[in-house]
C-alpha cells in the first residue's frame, strides 16, 4: 500500500472516530474558535474605523487650518484669509466661482442611544460650494437647509446612534432651536457623524463674527500642494498650513490604529495560552490511543501514515474551531454600529467590518494552531517503539 | 506531610502536561491582570472624584465658554462652599503631537476646591507671586524631566499670544502631588488673569466653573439652583457632579471599551474552561491508583483532600506566576506610557479578584474527580481497569 492511501485510511479512521472522544475534540475546537473570534473582533473594529476615516478624505482636496492647531476644532481663519486662499494657484472652479469652502466646526451635545448620556457631536457650518465639493453627498430624506434659517440636516450615522434627530424634529442646543429638515449620506464616511447647517447662521449664533475655522479647496487636475505651500509662505497675512484632506483624516484616525495593535498583541498572547491547552488535549488524546496507533504500525502501516493521520485530525478539529469562531465573530460583530471619540474630540460613528481577507487571516491562525498542536503529539506517538507502546497502560 | 509528597508526585508525573497546563493558566491570568489594570486606569477618574464637587458647563457643550460674571453669581448661591474656574489652553510642548494638559485657573481658589492636591506652601507662595509662573503636576514633571525654576515654552493649538506667535514662556514655580496615587497629576495650571491679558482675542469668559458644596446631600439642590438661575440667559448652564461628568466623558469612548473588555473576559474564561477540562481528565486517568490507595487503607476524605489540594496547587502555581508577570508588565507600561495613560496600577483589589478566580478554578476542577474518588467503589474500579 502506498503512503498516500495508507494515510488516507488513517485520516478517515481518526476523523470518523472523533465522536468517541467528544470532550477532547470539543476542547480543541473551542480553543481554536476563541482565539479566532477574539482576533477577528479587534480586526473588524479597526477595519471599520479605518474605512470610515479614510474614505472621508479626498486626495484632490486641499485642506487649510491654522498652523499648529492640529484639528479643525482649534483653528481659525478670517474672512480676508479665506479670500486670499481662494486666489491660491491650482484651485478648480465651477460656474459659481472657485471651489473653495470655508467651514465652521462647533461641538454640541446629543443623547447617545446606547448609554442615554450626552456625547459630543460636531455641528458643521457649510456653504453651497462645500456641498458641491463633496461628490458622494446625497440627501436620503427631506431637503437641504435654506440658507439664513435655523434649519439643519443630519448625517445617517447620527440618526443611528443618537436620539431626537429624526426628520421634522426640533432640537435645542442651549437656547438655540433648530429644525431637522433633511438626512444625508456621504457614502458611510466620517461626515455622516455630523450635523450640517448654514455657516452664516452659526457665525451669528456662536459669536464668530465673520471668521471660519477651516477651508477646503478643490484642486485642478495636476495641481500640486507644494505651489500652494509656497503661496502661503510668501504672504505674511496667512498663518495657515495646507495638507491634502486625505492626509488630515489619516492622522485623525490614528488613535484607533493603536487599538488594532493592542488587539493583535492580546490575541497573539491568548493564542499561546490556547495553544498550550490544545497541545495538552492532543497529547492526552494521542496517549489514550497509544495502543491503537501501535497496532496500526504492527500490522504494517508506515510510521509516516500514522503521523499524518494524527496531524490531520488535529488540523481538522482546529479548522472546525476556526470556522465556528469566524462565524460567531461574523454574526456578533459584522455591521455592528459603534461610536467613539475621534481625533477632534467628537463622536465618530462607524460599523465593524469583517471582510473576507480578515476571515482568511483567522482561518490561517486556526490552521497554525492545529498544525503545532498535532505535530508534536503525533511525532511522539509514532517514534515510540511498537513493543514499548504495547506495554504502556492504555 | 506524606500526603503532600504524594500530591507533589502526582502533579509532576507528567512534566510536559504540568508545564502546558501551568502555561495556559499563566497566560489567562497575565491577560486578566493587565486588562483589568487598563480598565481601572480608564475608570479612575470616576472613582477618584470628590462627592461634594460639582462642575458647571455651558449647556451647549463643555467646549463652549461661560461669562466670567457667572463665577460670582454661583458663589452667592446657598450651599456653595468654594468656587473656582478654569480655561482649556490646548497646550503642547515643542511639537503639536506632544500635548500638555494645561489650564488657566483662578490661582487662590483652585487648591481650595481640589483639596486632594498637595503643594509645598513656599512653592505655592512663589507661584502666586509670579504672573508667568506655572504649577506642574508630579507625573507631568517626571515625564518631561522639568525641575523647579525651569523656563518652559508652552504653545497653544487654540490661542495666539498678543505679542505674536502661539508660545507662552512659563516658569515652573512648583510641583504639586496628590494624597492618593490613583489621582492623576499629569497636567499643569497657570494664572487665569495672565492668560486673559496676554492672549490676542481678550475677552471675559471662563471655560467652566468648579465648586464644592457644604454637604454632598445638597448637591442636587445646588445644581438645580444654579441651572435655574441661568435659564433663558445668554449662556444656559448644565451643572452635574464631577463623578457624573467624568463617567459621561468615559462613555464617549463608547461601547468600544465595553466590547473589548467583554471579548477579553470571554476569552479568559474560555481558557480556564479548557484548562479545567484537561485537569479533570488527568485525574480520571488515575481511577486505578485511587482504588489502590483505598485498598491500602487511605480514608476517602483523605483522598478527597489530596485531589483538591493538587488542583488548587496547580491553579495557584500558574495563576500567581501569571498575575506576577502582569504586575511587571503593568509597571513597565506605566513607565512607557506615562504620557497617555495615567494611574495604570495593578492594585490589591485586582490581586484579590485574581486570587478568588484561582481558588475557584482549583476548586471547580478538583471537585468532580474528588467526589468521584470519594464515592469510588474499589471492586468496580479494579473491574473497570
Amino acid at each position: 500500500m502506498s503512503v498516500i492511501s495508507q494515510s488516507l485510511a488513517v485520516i478517515k479512521m481518526n476523523v470518523l472516530s472523533l465522536p468517541r472522544r467528544v470532550w477532547m475534540s470539543l476542547a480543541m475546537v473551542l480553543a481554536a474558535a476563541v482565539v479566532v473570534a477574539v482576533l477577528l473582533a479587534f480586526l473588524a473594529m479597526a477595519k471599520g474605523f479605518e474605512a470610515t476615516m479614510q474614505s472621508a478624505g479626498s486626495e484632490d482636496v486641499a485642506f487649510f487650518i491654522r498652523t499648529g492647531s492640529a484639528a479643525e476644532l482649534n483653528s481659525t481663519v478670517t474672512k480676508d484669509q479665506v479670500n486670499l486662499i481662494s486666489e491660491a494657484p491650482g484651485i478648480a472652479s465651477n460656474d459659481d466661482g472657485p471651489l473653495v469652502s470655508p467651514e465652521l466646526y462647533v461641538i454640541v451635545d446629543g443623547i447617545k442611544k446606547s448609554t442615554g448620556t450626552e456625547a459630543n457631536i460636531p455641528l458643521r457650518g457649510i456653504e453651497p460650494q462645500g456641498l458641491a465639493m463633496r461628490e458622494n453627498f446625497s440627501l436620503t430624506q427631506g431637503r437641504l437647509f435654506t440658507p439664513g434659517t435655523d434649519e439643519l440636516i443630519v448625517g445617517e450615522g447620527i440618526l443611528r446612534q443618537f436620539d431626537g434627530f429624526e426628520l421634522g424634529q426640533e432640537v435645542r442646543f442651549g437656547k438655540n432651536r433648530w429644525t431637522v429638515v433633511g438626512v444625508f449620506s456621504t457614502g458611510g464616511n466620517v461626515f455622516e457623524s455630523e450635523l450640517w447647517a448654514d455657516a452664516r447662521v452659526i457665525q451669528t449664533l456662536y459669536n464668530r463674527g465673520s471668521s471660519y475655522q477651516s477651508v477646503r479647496a478643490k484642486l485642478e487636475p495636476g495641481a500640486s500642494l507644494q505651489s500652494i505651500e509656497q503661496y502661503l509662505k510668501q504672504d505674511p497675512r496667512l498663518n495657515q498650513e495646507v495638507q491634502s484632506e486625505a492626509a488630515y483624516f489619516a492622522t485623525q484616525g490614528e488613535s484607533l490604529g493603536y487599538m488594532a495593535l493592542f488587539g493583535r498583541v492580546i490575541s497573539s498572547i491568548m493564542a499561546l495560552g490556547a495553544l498550550a491547552g490544545a497541545l495538552n488535549t492532543m497529547y492526552t488524546s494521542v496517549a489514550d490511543r497509544a495502543k491503537e496507533i501501535a497496532t496500526l504500525r504492527a500490522i504494517g502501516f508506515s510510521n509516516l501514515s500514522a503521523f499524518i493521520g494524527t496531524l490531520v485530525e488535529a488540523m481538522v478539529l482546529a479548522l472546525i474551531g476556526g470556522i465556528i469562531g469566524a462565524l460567531a465573530a461574523f454574526a456578533l460583530f459584522d455591521g455592528m454600529n459603534a461610536s467613539t471619540l475621534g481625533g477632534s474630540f467628537t463622536q465618530v460613528v462607524f460599523s465593524f467590518e469583517l471582510s473576507t481577507d480578515l476571515i482568511l487571516q483567522g482561518i490561517y491562525l486556526a490552521l497554525i494552531i492545529g498544525f503545532i498542536s498535532g505535530f508534536f503529539p503525533a511525532w511522539r506517538a509514532t517514534s515510540v517503539p511498537v513493543a514499548v507502546a504495547f506495554q504502556s497502560r492504555g | 506531610m506524606k500526603d503532600f509528597y504524594l500530591v507533589y508526585k502526582n502533579l509532576t508525573r507528567k512534566k510536559l502536561r504540568l508545564f502546558l497546563t501551568c502555561f495556559a493558566i499563566f497566560i489567562a491570568f497575565l491577560i486578566f491582570g493587565a486588562v483589568t489594570a487598563l480598565q481601572g486606569a480608564l475608570n479612575s477618574g470616576v472613582e477618584m472624584s470628590a462627592d461634594n464637587r460639582l462642575v458647571v458647563f455651558n449647556k451647549i457643550n463643555f467646549t463652549q465658554p461661560l461669562p466670567y460674571a457667572y463665577v460670582n453669581k454661583v458663589r452667592s448661591i446657598d450651599g456653595v462652599e468654594h468656587v473656582t474656574h478654569a480655561n482649556w489652553f490646548g497646550g503642547y510642548y515643542q511639537e503639536p503631537a506632544n500635548q500638555i494638559v494645561t489650564m488657566a485657573v483662578a490661582p487662590e481658589s483652585y487648591f481650595e476646591v481640589y483639596e486632594e492636591l498637595v503643594v509645598d506652601p513656599q512653592q505655592k507662595a512663589s507661584w502666586l507671586a509670579n504672573q508667568a509662573g506655572v504649577l506642574v503636576g508630579e507625573r507631568l514633571a517626571k515625564v518631561n524631566n522639568w525641575q523647579i525654576g525651569d523656563r518652559i515654552p508652552i504653545s497653544s493649538s487654540i490661542f495666539s499670544h498678543k505679542d505674536g506667535g502661539q508660545t507662552w514662556d512659563l516658569v515652573v514655580e512648583g510641583i504639586f502631588t496628590a494624597n492618593d496615587p490613583q489621582i492623576d497629576t499629569g497636567y499643569m495650571v497657570f494664572h487665569y488673569k495672565y492668560f486673559m491679558e496676554t492672549q490676542s482675542w481678550g475677552g471675559d469668559y471662563v471655560g467652566w466653573i468648579v465648586l464644592t458644596t457644604e454637604d454632598p446631600a445638597l448637591n442636587e439642590q445646588v445644581a438645580k439652583a444654579i441651572d435655574e438661575n441661568f435659564a433663558n440667559s445668554q449662556a444656559e448652564t448644565d451643572t452635574d457632579t464631577e463623578k457624573a461628568f467624568n463617567k459621561a466623558f468615559i462613555e464617549q469612548i463608547g461601547n468600544i471599551g465595553l466590547i473589548i473588555f467583554g471579548v477579553v473576559f470571554m476569552a479568559f474564561f474560555t481558557i480556564l474552561v479548557l484548562v479545567g477540562n484537561t485537569m479533570v481528565l488527568a485525574v480520571r486517568e488515575r481511577t486505578n491508583e485511587i482504588a489502590v490507595l483505598k485498598t491500602l487503607g487511605f480514608s476517602s476524605p483523605r483522598i478527597f483532600r489530596m485531589i483538591l489540594t493538587e488542583s488548587c496547587l496547580l491553579s495557584f502555581l500558574g495563576g500567581l506566576l501569571g498575575i506576577g508577570a502582569a504586575f511587571l508588565v503593568v509597571r513597565f507600561l506605566s513607565e512607557m506610557m506615562a504620557r497617555f495613560l495615567p494611574n495604570l496600577v495593578l492594585g490589591s483589589d485586582i490581586l484579590l479578584q485574581a486570587l478568588g478566580y484561582m481558588l475557584l478554578l482549583g476548586l471547580i476542577t478538583g471537585i468532580v474527580p474528588a467526589v468521584n474518588a470519594l464515592r469510588l467503589n474499589i471492586i468496580s474500579a479494579f473491574a473497570r481497569g
